[in-house]
């Protein structure tokens, strides 16, 4: 089949990028093959786990569900795109602090997950915010810190 | 593949014109994970809808709601007008998966994937919503009952796109009831959604009923709703329910269990609303 590839112009952590893209390939690879930004990961490749969110104008997506072509036109901030220059955003401090993260692998879908709920609700109840990390799979810790961290600060923000 | 982006109705047209197969991509949950089972169904013409404005808007009037296709679950969920009048479909935004596929699903999306688990379905059913279809013919409107023709069947055709969902306002209440494997993320085992008025009586004004999961398309339960309009007594009405539906074995749950647990949520809710 042929793959006819698109032009695309996007912002991807304040930056502009352009490029010719198959319409065939993922967000999630565009970003991080194309661009090498890794911190989002493929687990599941079906929209189950949250491992691959990133924030797609504003909202947290599953960029293994997207096509770079999609977001021809749009604003994507990574994890990368949360800390300035090596500095720590507060919510990678929160979870720093709480000891949230074991191995990983789920931790940037988890920040950009917290940032949202932060976002979305003024003071989210523990409830809350375990009702919006439902998108997001974590293996190893248990939740708790997880919720603890992003609790945290929202008691802060 | 070839991918299109068109940014009006007319410019679809074209598109639907100069080729044979297109397939329609709006938040592409449904159709993406597919690809990822079978590349193989990978269609030659994907038309993405999501840059057509006119498909991107909520409408109130006094008559109606008119709900673009394109609204997502996330905008179907916090709109606060739908949450006051029509609280089921409020409820199965709110009980449907995680943020981030709410951010990307739509409305448009869930009935023309015509899954009978489809959990904005139920709701759509007993509000007797319309579905307004655009095509090059021009426009027409359906109900979603002969819209959905079976499992992931609908009546659009080739050249056809949906384009909005039309709510008639109506005194009625309504409640959406979702039982999954777990509490979120979860694919329904069995939904429902109920509308209904009573009179100061006590007696039912007006009922519908509508089931998923429990047959290849949503059920209405009009036996069993007619059977409580008539005055009879929920307990000894249940059984029709099953006149109304067909589950069938999978891997989520058994017919029988379906069978069972819906008639049992049903009659606890009934009795609920009843006593009020
Ligand atoms: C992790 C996960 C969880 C999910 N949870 C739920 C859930 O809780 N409840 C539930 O009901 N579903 C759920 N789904 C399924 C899916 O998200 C919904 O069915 C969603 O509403 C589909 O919308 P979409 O815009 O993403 O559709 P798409 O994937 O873009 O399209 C679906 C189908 O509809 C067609 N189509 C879309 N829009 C139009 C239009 N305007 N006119 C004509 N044809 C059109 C497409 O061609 C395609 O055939 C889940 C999916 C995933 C991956
Ligand atoms: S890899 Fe995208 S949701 Fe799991
Ligand atoms: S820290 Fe290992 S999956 Fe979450």
């Amino acid at each position: 089949m042929i793959n006819q590839p698109y032009p695309i112009s996007c912002k991807v952590n304040g930056q502009t990028i352009t490029a010719d893209v198959s319409p065939e390939m993922r967000l999630l690879d565009f970003l991080r093959y194309e661009l090498d930004l890794t911190g989002a990961k493929e687990v599941c490749g079906e929209g189950e786990c949250g491992a691959c969110t990133v924030v797609l104008n504003g909202k947290t997506v599953n960029s293994c569900l997207i096509l770079a072509v999609e977001v021809n036109g749009s604003k994507i901030t990574t994890i990368e795109g949360l800390s300035d220059v090596g500095n720590l955003n507060q919510m990678q401090e929160a979870f720093v602090d709480h000891h949230s993260v074991q191995c990983g692998y789920c931790i940037p879908g988890m920040v950009l997950s917290g940032e949202q709920i932060i976002k979305d609700h003024e003071k989210p109840s523990r409830d809350t915010i375990k009702e919006d990390l439902s998108g997001n799979i974590c293996r190893c810790t248990g939740y708790q810190k997880i919720v603890d961290a992003i609790e945290s600060v929202s008691e802060t923000s | 593949m070839i991918y299109y982006a068109p940014t009006t109705l007319k410019e679809f047209n074209k598109y639907c014109q100069a080729h044979d197969n297109i397939s329609i991509l709006a938040g592409g949950t449904d159709i993406l994970p597919r690809w990822q089972s079978d590349s193989s169904i990978k269609p030659k013409v994907l038309v993405d809808i999501k840059k057509m404005n006119e498909l991107n808007s909520i409408q109130y009037s006094d008559k109606e709601i008119i709900i673009g296709a394109l609204t997502t679950i996330q905008e179907l969920k916090i709109d606060p007008i739908i949450q006051q009048e029509f609280s089921a479909l409020s409820q199965s935004a709110r009980e449907f998966a995680g943020v981030q596929i709410r951010h990307r699903a739509t409305i448009g999306g869930n009935i023309c994937n015509a899954s009978p688990a489809g959990d904005l379905i139920p709701s759509l059913y007993v509000y007797n919503a319309v579905i307004e279809i655009a095509g090059s013919k021009g426009k027409k409107r359906i109900s979603i009952q002969k819209f959905i023709t079976g499992v992931g069947q609908t009546a659009l055709k080739k050249d056809e796109i949906v384009i909005n969902i039309i709510l008639p306002k109506s005194n009625e209440k309504s409640i959406f009831y979702k039982l999954g494997l777990r509490q979120s993320m979860a694919i329904s085992v069995i939904n429902f959604a109920i509308a209904y008025e009573l009179d100061g009586n006590g007696r039912w004004k007006s009922l519908k009923i509508a089931a998923g999961s429990v047959a290849p398309t949503v059920a209405s339960l009009t036996t069993f709703a007619n059977a409580l309009c008539d005055g009879n007594n929920v307990d000894e009405s249940i059984q029709l329910v099953d006149n109304d539906i067909s589950p069938i074995d999978d891997i989520r749950a058994s017919s029988n269990y379906r069978r069972s647990v819906l008639k049992n949520v049903l009659k606890f809710t009934i009795k609920e609303i009843y006593v009020g």
